[in-house]
């Protein structure tokens, strides 16, 4: 069992996570602080969110890099809807809506205008980012809803965090799909070898839709929360954002080659660099040397992704 | 597979499984079918031939669901039906195993035999259902392998039998089987052979697709040769013979047949002279033990074993793309370290790799390109000299910018083109428009122009048509009379009778036996290698 454990593709997250949380908590015990740690949760919770819809898309093959931009729509919509005096429950509704919605329509670039999906997402995250500047003409919007807030950061009967709770919920969803119903065998068997997907059947258009509507209601829930955690919302929220999911996703153990997906291992991730941040954070190392810091992280995941994919020829990295 | 009352009545009447007539289609401006006729019956093997080219694979892919003819009909039990997709043929009872592997690699066996046929119950998959029948069938077609073994660790030949079993679960009343034993072994050969005379006897009408005449004789009760894309010959078994079908297939090109299994070259004067290659208690891998052989100039000696002799495994093991953990390798009498292919290809060591598609051609550059690959003009020998400027300066070490091949890159391409007969519509065609024959022929250019002192071929004829084949061999013959010392492994026995004058059997990693092609049969080498 431990043997099983110690050799899964997540493997590597969680002993990185133990690893970066020990480093940290030597260099300023701050950082196990209850403050510190509900702050990585509801940060880890919502990227792990994102990341989970990204883990889909990419074991089809394909990316989306407009995760963010859907984000930052999501989070400005249900901002806006929440001043009109909309009720909650219907706000996060229409903002789900809202997010399937794009998702939709980056699956009908792909599907019918046959374009790579990198080159779709592509396009509608600048779309999207336009729509959101239309919108809110560069001005904040201000959110005055405490149980919006109390969702994202509160604690469901005082113990668990609600963005946890949320996450779960969500990994839960995700995995049941991805594992136990047919379309999610699908998306896996469309990122491992397309024409025999085809061959057997599979309807790839129909499952480009639903993984990109369903990565697109995942990217809104993320910008929502986003939304209720910071009271405000503008076009700023979300940007980049894209790049994080990639980056959990591909830290977590799934490889960019499609095929596979490991949600085990995007939520471990999400963990590993919400803590990181938190960390460099709280070791007052300044903001600029993040990047650098993600940067070698992502390269150390992609090698040891490599290493663990392996290669028949000595030297050789088959991509 | 429960017998289908429908069909039980259906086979009494002598009535069709499945039946195509006039089918025509066009690629590009080109006509490939032009007007076929062909009728499977219920219980029945129909066996389909013809040449690489010839149009199998475009009616076969008509037949399930993967092409949509430009005219002409097809009726199942006598009804009319259009597939527009390969699901809808599937669902209509037709089923295929497919010459290019259909499996998904990063999926596990259950995963994948159920693939676009989940059970499923409130739209979640039942896997306790779905494994319990995985087993049963694994079990059937010999895969000792658990049903979550993940298919792209298997062996190909065991990733084959997983595509079969994908063909075969559930219910179907055709069962279309392209090229299925290419990857498997006797054991498994005759295994699946049970299964398709259970199937016949329970009714299924089945379409066999196969260059193995052998099998062809051995298994099918019709058999139908397509020729450049018509009908020429279409019979019950018993009405004809191999010679005649060959005939058929080939044409004009008919002086090649009879005749196969005679080496058409007098053996080689070996003694006294220093083997070109010599291995001396090799050990490699997990497999290979205390391997011992030599070849000189101008021998063609053969390497006889089944899937999983290692065979292939030794020849990966002389280029160096698995390593020699003891034991000597010797060159020209002196001990050389071959630990990789830049070392083999510098000491003039050439590999013909098994798997054409995976190790072999690169399938987004053009013939001329995957040619080339590797030639360097200035090494040449039989380069004339010309002073070096930037115009014939190698385009590859320019970096590979330029467009258009510098001409004596264009002429050793040439020169290997009309050399081996490799028929492709021009230099830029991409490699994978052509025929497996005419890939693998663009394969043994690369290594010819590297001029190599040994070459290494492992199954050099797997998946080419019996004219390529005949090519091949007379490449293979030239190559030898040029002073090239030859090893050519493969699973085809009566290809080894004809082109080594030794050969050497293997058998579970060792070298069982070495016989002289002059002085032995086919029935002996196939008892040495089975063991």
């Amino acid at each position: 069992m431990l043997k099983r454990v110690l050799s899964s593709e997540s493997s590597a997250s969680i002993i990185a996570l133990i690893g970066v949380v020990v480093i940290f908590t030597l260099i300023n015990d701050r950082f196990l602080t209850r403050l510190n740690i509900e702050g990585i949760i509801v940060s880890a919770s919502i990227s792990a969110i994102a990341g989970l819809g990204m883990t889909l898309i990419i074991a089809m093959r394909a990316l989306d890099l407009s995760v963010g931009s859907i984000m930052g729509f999501s989070a400005i919509s249900g901002a806006i809807l929440l001043s009109y005096g909309v009720p909650l429950p219907l706000v996060i509704v229409a903002g789900l809506i809202v997010g399937g919605a794009l998702g939709f329509l980056n699956s009908q670039l792909i599907n019918l205008l046959r374009l790579p999906s990198f080159v779709a997402t592509l396009a509608t995250l600048s779309m999207i980012l336009g729509g959101e500047l239309l919108i809110t003409e560069g001005a904040t919007v201000t959110i005055r809803n405490g149980m919006s807030s109390r969702l994202v950061i509160g604690k469901l009967f005082g113990i668990f965090p609600w963005a946890a709770v949320i996450a779960a919920i969500v990994f839960a969803c995700v995995w049941t799909i991805f594992h136990w119903t047919p379309f999610g065998r699908h998306v896996a068997a469309i990122g491992g070898d397309t024409r025999a997907a085809v061959g057997a059947g599979v309807n790839v258009k129909a499952v480009t839709v639903g993984v990109f509507s369903l990565a697109g209601v995942l990217a809104a829930l993320a910008g929502l929360m986003v939304a209720g955690m910071l009271q405000n919302a503008d076009s700023t929220v979300g940007v980049g954002a894209e790049l994080t999911a990639i980056a959990v996703v591909v830290v977590g153990g799934t490889s960019l080659m499609g095929g596979r997906g490991n949600l085990v291992g995007t939520v471990c991730a999400a963990f590993l660099l919400a803590s990181v941040k938190a960390g460099l954070n709280i070791a007052n190392v300044s903001s600029k040397y993040e990047g650098l810091v993600f940067g070698g992280i992502l390269i150390i995941a992609l090698m040891a992704d490599g290493l663990r994919r392996g290669t028949r020829r000595k030297g050789m990295l088959v991509v | 597979m429960a017998v289908n009352a429908f069909v039980e009545e259906a086979q009494r009447a002598g009535a069709s499984a499945l039946r195509a007539t006039g089918m025509r289609k066009r690629f590009g401006g080109v006509e490939v079918l032009h007007g076929v006729h062909l009728e499977l019956r219920p219980g029945e093997v129909h066996a389909l031939l013809g040449e690489n080219g010839a149009g199998k694979s475009t009616i076969i892919n008509m037949l399930s669901g993967r092409l949509s003819p430009d005219a002409g009909h097809v009726e199942l039990h006598d009804e009319r039906v259009e597939f527009k997709n390969p699901l809808s043929a599937r669902n209509a009872g037709i089923s295929m195993i497919a010459q290019e592997l259909e499996v998904v690699p990063t999926l596990s066996i259950v995963e994948n035999i159920f693939l676009g046929a989940e059970p499923s119950k409130f739209g979640l998959i039942r896997w306790g259902d779905a494994r319990r029948k995985v087993t049963a069938i694994l079990k059937e077609l010999g895969v000792d392998a658990e049903p979550s073994c993940i298919v792209g660790a298997m062996s190909v030949a065991d990733q084959q039998l997983v595509e079969i079993a994908k063909a075969i679960v559930g219910d179907f009343r055709v069962l279309i089987m392209d090229e299925p034993t290419s990857a498997l072994n006797l054991e498994d050969t005759e295994r699946l052979f049970k299964i398709v005379r259970r199937l016949k006897a329970a009714g299924v009408a089945i379409l066999y697709v196969s260059h193995r005449l052998w099998e062809v004789f051995d298994l099918a009760d019709r058999v139908t040769v397509l020729r450049d894309g018509n009908v020429v010959a279409s019979s019950s078994i018993s009405e004809t013979d191999i010679n005649t079908v060959i005939r058929a297939m080939l044409g004009n090109k008919s002086s090649l047949i009879g005749d196969a299994g005679r080496p058409r070259r007098k053996a080689v004067d070996i003694r006294n002279k220093t083997p070109t290659l010599k291995l001396e208690a090799i050990d490699s891998g997990s497999l290979l033990r205390d391997i011992s052989l030599t070849v000189h100039d101008g021998e063609v000696v053969g390497l006889a074993g089944v899937l999983g002799s290692g065979r292939t495994e030794l020849c990966e093991a002389i280029y160096g793309l698995r390593p020699i953990d003891k034991g000597t390798l010797s060159l020209k009498g002196a001990p050389t370290d071959l630990s990789e292919p830049k070392a083999s290809l510098a000491n003039g060591v050439f590999l013909l790799p098994e798997d054409r598609k995976s190790e072999g051609i690169f399938g987004h550059l053009d013939v001329r390109e995957n040619v080339i690959l590797g030639y360097n003009p200035a090494t040449d020998p039989t380069e004339v000299k010309v002073a070096p400027t930037v115009a014939n300066r190698s385009s590859w070490r320019l970096g590979g910018a330029a467009p258009i091949a510098v001409p004596a890159e264009r002429r050793a391409f040439d020169t290997m083109r009309k050399a081996l007969g490799i028929k492709c519509s021009g230099p830029l065609s991409n490699i994978l428009q052509l025929s497996g024959g005419n890939q693998q022929k663009a394969l043994f250019a690369r290594g010819a122009l590297s001029h190599p002192s040994v070459m290494v071929l492992s199954e050099p004829t797997r998946g080419v048509d019996v004219g390529a084949k005949e090519e091949i061999y007379s490449a293979i013959d030239s190559f030898a009379s040029r002073g090239v010392a030859i090893i050519v492994g493969s699973s085809e026995i009566g290809e080894l009778l004809r082109l080594a004058s030794r050969i050497y059997v293997l058998r579970a990693g060792r070298i069982v036996a070495e016989v002289e092609t002059a002085s032995t049969t086919e029935e002996e080498i196939l008892k040495l290698m089975a063991g």
